[in-house]
């Protein structure tokens, strides 16, 4: 026998109490380790997305707000527009290597959004050459045909060649192809030679946005400069969009993060609760123990095992909830939070499972502390003529 | 001659309940030999109790003075009298204090626990079969009548080959005939050369011991010695 086997022992007297003291660990590690992963995930996802675009910048409407331009990106509508001469002013500018002008519409079929891109494929190409499409894409001068993305033909059960009435109007277009997983927010777009989807919406000329590739990225900042004389355009860079996100993100990570601090808080109060009941219902059995030999130390050190039992095992069936529930916390989350991007939200890294792991045994450590040095300053005396008052 | 394992002088214990002092031991004195077996005895509330205590370094005396085999105990710090504890004195309590979630063997076993002693598996069969538990050997306490129980925490303190054996009412929760092997268990402890010095109510087990101290009020009454010798203590 060792103090490990007598601590196990301990905790198995109190089954019940045992185990919802883990659970209650359980709960505020799971909590945690979600918000961690979340945190981690959500930048390195925002970081991918943006780097998707295949763009630098963005050339929007002058007094589109920052925060409108950054949902451009995935796919929201904002009531101003561009107009294409915008676009052949851009591509006069020395350094610009492609300019993308943009048509961005929704249309709800069966109360459900459908978000349309109008696009010239011969650029969006350029700007995202990793994409691969089964079937083919469209050429900038076809009719009534479109590209669509993974998601959504998984969702309607859409294949290539398929003929389906579209758009606010109901017109019959033939999907020529279908992208291959990105695992981006194309994956549930639309994607309609431009012209065709200026005539659908009833925009003849106008554009949401010109998405620009510049040919080296030191002269961000000059280009930006340049394209700000001209008279409709605003510019938002790639980084300026990242920082608004994550100020957009940031109030709900605060209160997210707030939440899970009262709940570790609560998970500690009621650990060091639990132990000092335990501690208090066993002091004439530390008294026997000191009589037959057992010093301070070693009552104390049998309490922190204990404790560090119930924390650990708290903190391992944490993080295997939070691993298994990871999808409901990610619908939650995404739920609360204005923006977020495509793909998994948690990241689940090893050095995330230790850091939790390890945070368990701190809490351990914490709430057993002090249960602990009063059991071990127990003299002999007092704790055998102890009545279980 | 007989060597002193317990020397007693003058030990008083003091207790304050608000502003009251409770005078427990008035300046007790006499000395214990080297297997002797000395039963205390007394009405309740006369000091028997908290001499055991003090005599088994759980408790510390206001004034006076307590050698254990030589050392004086008095001013030790704690962790030189749990050292002390555990090389000299095994402890039998009235309540048993067996943990009901460790069975007979590892009950027997847990002294060896604090005293870092691995490899001691012949040992704890001898003190099972000692103590009469071999078929009991893997049962949990709730599982033993009151005698199997007392049994169990007389081979617990035991197991450390103590010089000596304190008792606390060791047979206040057990029945005449359980009370009785008890008696018989203690006896045979004591012929093997062990010393044993019981608190005791019971005056069947007074008859066994060698000396009998008579406690009342804080103060000796009376020592008797199973020569027939009386000797009445000073007042």
């Amino acid at each position: 026998m060792n103090f490990v086997t007598l601590a196990i022992k301990n905790l198995l007297r109190r089954r019940g109490r045992t185990i919802l003291t883990i659970m209650g660990v359980a709960i505020a590690i799971a909590v945690l380790f979600s918000l961690l992963s979340f945190n981690s995930g959500y930048e390195k996802q925002l970081s991918g997305e943006l780097d998707s675009l295949g763009i630098h910048m963005l050339a929007v409407p002058k007094g589109c707000p920052y925060e409108a331009a950054s949902l451009i990106i995935h796919g929201g509508v904002i009531p101003k527009y561009l107009s294409d001469s915008d676009v052949e002013e851009v591509k006069k500018i020395d350094g610009i290597e492609v300019a993308s002008p943009m048509l961005l519409q929704q249309f709800y079929k069966d109360g459900q959004p459908h978000v349309v891109y109008g696009v010239m494929m011969d650029d969006v190409s350029r700007l995202k050459p990793w994409w691969k499409v089964e079937g083919r894409f469209f050429s900038d001068t076809e009719d009534n045909v479109m590209v669509i993305g993974r998601n959504l033909a998984e969702k309607e059960k859409l294949k290539v060649g398929d003929v389906l009435p579209f758009g606010p109007d109901g017109i019959p277009f033939t999907i020529v192809g279908i992208l291959e997983r990105t695992d981006t927010q194309d994956d549930d777009f639309h994607f309609l030679p431009l012209p065709v989807a200026q005539k659908m919406f009833g925009k003849p000329d106008q554009i949401t946005t010109i998405a620009i590739k510049i040919n080296d990225i030191s002269r961000i900042s000059e280009i930006s400069k340049q394209l700000e004389n001209i008279p409709d355009i605003q510019v938002v860079t790639m980084a300026q969009v990242m920082g608004t996100i994550m100020n957009l993100v940031g109030s709900a990570r605060t209160l997210i993060t707030s939440v899970i601090i009262v709940a570790i808080i609560i998970s500690a109060v009621g650990i060091i609760n639990t132990l000092l009941m335990s501690v208090n219902e066993r002091t004439r059995e530390f008294g026997m123990m000191k009589a037959i030999g057992a010093s301070g130390l070693d009552i104390g050190r049998l309490v922190l095992i204990e404790t560090l039992f119930i924390t650990v095992i708290g903190g391992i069936i944490g993080l295997l909830l939070a691993m298994l529930g990871s999808s409901l916390i990610e619908a939650f989350v995404k739920g609360i939070i204005p923006y977020s991007p495509a793909g998994r939200l948690m990241a689940p890294e090893p050095g995330l499972v230790g850091l939790c792991l390890l945070f368990s045994v701190v809490i351990g450590f914490v709430c057993g502390i002090y249960p602990a040095i009063r059991s071990s300053r127990l003299t002999p005396m007092e704790a055998i003529r102890s009545n279980l008052e | 001659m007989k060597e002193e394992v317990i020397s007693v002088k003058g030990l008083t214990k003091i207790y304050h309940r608000g502003s009251e002092e409770i005078h427990a031991l008035k300046e007790v004195s006499f000395a214990i030999m080297k297997g002797e077996f000395a039963a205390i005895v007394g009405p309740s509330g006369s000091g028997k109790t908290t001499l055991l205590n003090l005599l088994g370094c759980l408790d510390t005396p206001t004034r006076g003075s307590l050698r254990l085999n030589g050392i004086e105990v008095n001013g030790l710090k704690e962790r030189d009298l749990v050292k002390l504890r555990r090389e000299n004195i095994g402890f039998v309590f009235q309540q048993f204090f067996l943990l009901p979630t460790l069975t007979v063997r590892e009950n027997i076993e847990l002294p060896l626990l604090f005293s870092r002693k691995n490899g001691y598996a012949s040992q704890i069969d001898e003190v099972i079969g000692l103590v009469g538990l071999k078929a009991r050997a893997e049962h949990l306490p709730g599982q033993l009548s009151g005698g199997e129980m007392q049994r169990v925490a007389i081979g617990r303190a035991l197991i450390n080959e103590p010089k000596i054996i304190l008792a606390d009412e060791p047979t206040g929760n057990l029945d005449s005939a359980t009370s009785l092997r008890i008696f018989e268990l203690f006896q045979n402890l004591n012929r093997q050369g062990l010393t044993l010095i019981v608190v005791t109510h019971n005056l069947e087990l007074a008859k066994i011991a060698h000396n009998v101290i008579q406690l009342r009020d804080g103060e000796i009454a009376r020592k008797t010695s199973s020569h027939g010798s009386s000797k009445k203590a000073r007042s």
